[in-house]
């Protein structure tokens, strides 16, 4: 390929000449296209493009897209939308219109009305760029800026549509929130965004934003010196975002935020047939509908800084210690690895020891002689123990992933914390030390490293509860057009399978139902009268406790140091059609505190159930069409 | 070994005077880049600064082009080539994406565009293959497969991206070139045919929004909101500078917006704007002077590379030009291809830099290489 050029043979090439020559006259008459077409632009043209710039005259304006609304199963809607009106100011040369702002703030006063915008923005105006001066203002104000139009140049009302949660705070960490978009977002964005535009921040309106947020909207429009518009030159027309029908049932979801108000904690409630999610609660809440028109730095702050971090959707993002509700994995470990029998009994005298350390049980006095019916009944603690250090950590652990423990359980919401399963070669590699003996007899009972979301163990309980399907949750049933036409419809998925023997479903089914409804049972506080509910208690320690009794007695926990209360639980035991996990935050005993508000919620369930047979016999009977006709 | 052959008489036969015009231009893009940032407030560094930097970066990129002789670059076209088509691949299965096409590769401050680069490596393949394939009569159809072959490979890929410009600009300088060597008339004769029917084949690969702004240019009432809005916006940026312009960082166009792409494509009307007809017109003599400069010393080339490079690199600049301002005037499509030497952006700034170094290379080189 390569060449030598060592010698010149060829002659200076001079045939090149004329096209030269040639090129250099074209170029030069394009040039001279390019001169002639300047000078008719900016000399013969020139003024009237000046007036042009000098109004500005025409406006790209945005018009804002409907953003979708979100129903529940049954088409109720919780999420609408609803006009806002601005006042807006469009600073101009026009001396006239500085003084508007002026003007607008003495009839404010005059009608005793609040003027609170910011003085500062005045500062920094930009021409041409409009402000806004108030926001989401009542009708009062808007008649007062309209009928004094002509005195208040530059100024005019806006309408735009802004969010309206119908629920307020009842679904607010599961559906989020919406804010205008930042600087950041837009300059990753690729074009796709423009300054303005309303994003999801945080939920369903996050993690759906590409469905639901619809694509705005533009229009070309002239304007006179004051702002205001004279002509419209064209207009692109928005379209609205697609509506989203969730899992939820409202009335189902009402009664679980009412069974966990006043208290820190959260509520799943899923179908057990497919996964779907029935209730998500996570208390406190807050208003979403503040957030509509950029909430205040002192709301903000306030929400950041409560300690009960009502801005996060605890079902997903809250991690804790199983506690007991890890009993039903360890035993389902033990009897499928073949450890123990049923019939299997362990001398509980009220701790266990193992080196020097004695490890508790809950009952100091013991439970004597216990099987493993009994033992899960009355969550008896060193027969846990005691089967923990046979099976080893990582047997657990692999029962525990089989129950989708330590892993996303993938629903769809943003933000969904993993949990942790520990393993032996966990602890190496993250906490660069051996796994020591004291540890496993720890994890039996569900303490230590272990860590869950509620949502985690709301699933775990639903695939044990339907035989053995871990399904992924999901809160959104189907996305359809704002004509109601079906766009995309989500479906059950299978996650995993637990693959127990039925041998080891029956005897754990037993137990559970045990803990409810047999006497001695520690979740007897959920039991319904005729409902067969089966569950588990759970309490996890926030904080180790002394060993030594008295010191124990003595020792006074502050607000956030007491004991988690964990509650999970399924109905009806046979044919079970939803599961329960409720976890709250320092609130004692979860047979105690837990279980009663699993019990509203699943009585709520129930309840609803019967309520929707009789209406659906009633629009059935030909009396009662004949009686509505 | 030619490399080690170095010759002082290099310094005294140095073109100042095409470097001296070539950074006057430069340094009025940078004022330029500056208005364009200053009522912006955002916190990275501003964008003219990083433009400094790309000029020095292509200022050392264009003197080591320089000193190198040009049959030697030359020798290696074909290897350079193969380089810079792999680089495009790379750009399909690494690259990322920005304002809706892929077209870099790489991160940072070393994000670039092997499209741009692309320009200059097709004037010294293609100058390479017709002089390896000297013929005293003009090129027949048969011919010119090849060469066609060369240009087609990096087009597909570059329209590909998506990147209408870059692409339609390695096609005018391989027409360009092939017009300069010489065609046969019937072979021209079919190629036009031929051209005329693929048109409508090309027509659908094109994007729709590329297709939107062909179809804006032949009617901007078609979409006054979309394309159509940028060439209103340009228009009445340029024609509101007047006569003498509305002065430096006073352009409202410019300072509120109004003006689309405002440090890349639409950098004239800035100007236009901001400096009016005298500055304008200024700046088109100083392009023209470059481009004059060019054509000489295609003229003076000691040897037909040098004059098919040379004429090469002024085509390509002088395309860039007419084209660029032709779009910002409203006579020609929007199409993206930037102002040389004023617009902002890296991979364009490194292309022409060593483009200005092969001229230069190929100036001095006259007066020293022997007969």
């Amino acid at each position: 390929m390569e060449k030598k050029y060592d010698q010149f043979k060829e002659q200076e090439p001079t045939e090149f000449k004329p096209k030269v020559k040639m090129a250099a006259l074209l170029f030069l008459i394009a040039v001279s296209v390019l001169v002639m077409r300047l000078g008719y632009l900016q000399i013969i043209k020139g003024t009237e493009f000046k007036k042009k710039s000098e109004n500005n005259s025409i406006r790209f304006r945005q018009i804002r897209p409907l953003r979708g609304l979100i129903m529940d199963r049954n088409g109720v809607v919780l999420v609408d939308n609803r006009p806002s009106f601005d006042v807006l100011y469009v600073p101009t040369k026009n001396k006239g219109n500085e003084l508007s702002v002026e003007k607008l703030k003495e009839l404010y006063k005059s009608k005793s009305l609040e003027f609170s915008y910011d003085q500062s923005i005045l500062k920094d105006t930009k021409l041409y760029l409009p402000i806004k001066l108030d926001k989401n203002v009542n009708m009062e104000k808007v008649a007062l800026v309209e009928t004094n139009a002509l005195n208040l140049p530059g100024i005019y009302i806006d309408v735009s549509p802004i969010r309206l949660y119908l629920d307020g705070e009842m679904l607010a960490p599961v559906i989020g929130y919406i804010g205008e978009i930042s600087k950041e977002d837009i300059e990753k964005s690729n074009d796709k965004y423009t300054y303005g535009e309303v994003l999801g921040k945080y939920g369903l309106e996050k993690y759906f934003d590409d469905y639901i947020r619809g694509r705005s909207g533009a229009e070309l429009v002239e304007v006179n010196v004051h702002g205001k518009e004279i002509r419209n030159l064209g207009m692109n027309k928005p379209v609205s975002g697609y509506n989203m029908v969730l899992t939820i049932d409202a009335d189902l979801q009402k009664a679980a935020w009412q069974a966990l108000e006043g208290k820190a904690g959260s509520a799943v409630v899923l179908d057990t047939r497919d996964g779907s999610v029935l209730a998500m609660v996570s208390s406190p809440s807050f208003d979403p509908n503040l957030f509509n028109n950029g909430i205040s730095n002192d709301q903000w702050n306030e929400l950041q800084n409560n300690p009960f971090a009502p801005l996060s959707n605890k079902a997903i993002s809250g991690q804790y210690p199983p506690g007991s509700t890890y009993k039903l994995i360890v035993a389902a470990a033990a009897l499928e690895e073949g450890v123990i029998t049923p019939d299997t009994k362990v001398l509980c005298k009220g701790s266990f020891t193992l080196g020097n350390r004695p490890y508790r049980c809950w009952n100091k006095h013991g439970h004597g002689y216990v099987d493993l019916h009994r033992a899960i009944v009355e969550s008896c603690d060193v027969y846990f123990y005691t089967v923990g250090k046979m099976l080893g950590v990582d047997k657990i652990a692999k029962y525990a992933k089989l129950f989708g423990l330590g892993e996303v359980a993938g629903i769809d919401l943003p933000g969904e914390k993993s949990g942790l399963v520990p393993t032996k070669e966990w602890k190496l590699k993250r906490r660069k030390s051996a796994w020591q003996p004291g540890e496993t007899i720890s994890i039996s009972i569900g303490q230590g490293f272990n860590l869950i979301t509620p949502l985690q163990l709301a699933n775990a309980f639903c695939a044990f509860a339907n035989g053995g399907i871990l399904w992924r949750p999901y809160l959104v049933k189907y996305i359809e057009s704002a004509d109601g036409k079906v766009y995309k419809k989500f479906l059950p998925e299978k996650k995993g399978e637990l693959k127990l023997s039925p041998k080891t479903i029956e005897i754990l089914n037993g137990a559970l139902w045990g803990v409810v409804n047999e006497p001695g049972g520690t979740g007897h506080a959920a039991s319904i009268p005729g409902i067969d509910v089966s569950g588990k208690t759970g309490t996890s320690q926030v904080l180790g406790l002394p060993a030594d009794e008295k010191a124990r007695r003595r020792k006074v926990l502050g607000a956030f140091q007491k004991d988690h209360a964990l509650f999970a639980c399924f109905a009806p035991s046979r044919n079970p059609e939803i599961a329960v996990a409720v976890v709250l935050e320092n609130a004692g005993g979860g047979g105690a505190v837990a279980a009663p508000v699993a019990r509203r919620i699943l009585s709520a369930y129930f309840e609803g159930k019967k309520k929707d047979k009789y209406q659906r016999a009633m629009a059935q009977s030909p009396q009662m069409n004949k009686f509505n006709n | 070994m030619i490399f080690l052959k170095f010759d002082r008489r290099i310094f005294h036969y140095f073109d100042w005077m095409l470097l001296a015009f070539v950074l006057s231009i430069c340094a009025i893009g940078v004022l330029n880049i500056y208005s364009t940032g200053f009522s912006s407030s955002e916190g990275q560094i501003p964008l003219y600064l990083k433009q400094i930097q790309w000029i020095a970066l292509g200022l050392t990129f264009m003197i080591i082009i320089f000193f190198i002789d040009y049959r030697v670059i030359i020798q290696y076209a074909y290897t350079i080539y193969g380089i810079s088509i792999v680089l495009l691949v790379l750009v399909f299965i690494f690259g990322y994406a920005s304002h809706g096409s892929q077209r870099w590769l790489g991160g940072g401050f070393f994000a670039f565009q092997p499209s741009e680069v692309m320009k200059i490596v097709i004037i010294i393949t293609l100058a390479r293959y017709f002089d390896d394939h000297k013929s005293s009569e003009s090129y027949k159809l048969k011919e010119l497969l090849w060469p066609l072959l060369i240009v087609a490979v990096p087009f597909v890929l570059i329209l590909k991206q998506p990147d209408l410009g870059t692409a339609l600009m390695l096609m005018i300088i391989f027409i360009s070139i092939v017009f300069f060597v010489g065609v046969n008339r019937r072979s021209l004769i079919i190629a036009l045919t031929s051209a005329l029917i693929l048109i409508p084949i090309g027509w659908s690969f094109l994007k729709d929004y590329q297709r939107e702004r062909l179809i804006t240019f032949l009617d901007p009432e078609n979409d006054p909101l979309g394309a159509g809005y940028h060439i209103i916006q340009s228009m009445i940026a340029i024609g509101s500078g007047e006569i003498f312009g509305k002065g430096f960082l006073s352009g409202s166009q410019t300072q509120l917006k109004f003006l689309p792409e405002q440090q890349t494509d639409f950098v004239f009307s800035v100007f236009a704007e901001e400096w009016g007809f005298i500055g304008g017109l200024i700046l088109i003599i100083l392009f023209m002077v470059i481009i004059l400069w060019g054509l000489k010393i295609a003229l003076q080339a000691r040897d037909l590379l040098g004059t098919i490079t040379a004429f090469g690199v002024t085509a390509f600049i002088s395309w860039e030009v007419f084209i660029n301002i032709g779009m910002v005037l409203g006579i020609l499509p929007v199409v993206g291809i930037p102002l040389p030497f004023f617009s902002y952006g890296g991979s364009a700034m490194l292309s022409l830099m060593a483009a200005i170094g092969l001229l230069m290379n190929v100036s001095a080189r006259r007066f020293i290489l022997q007969r």
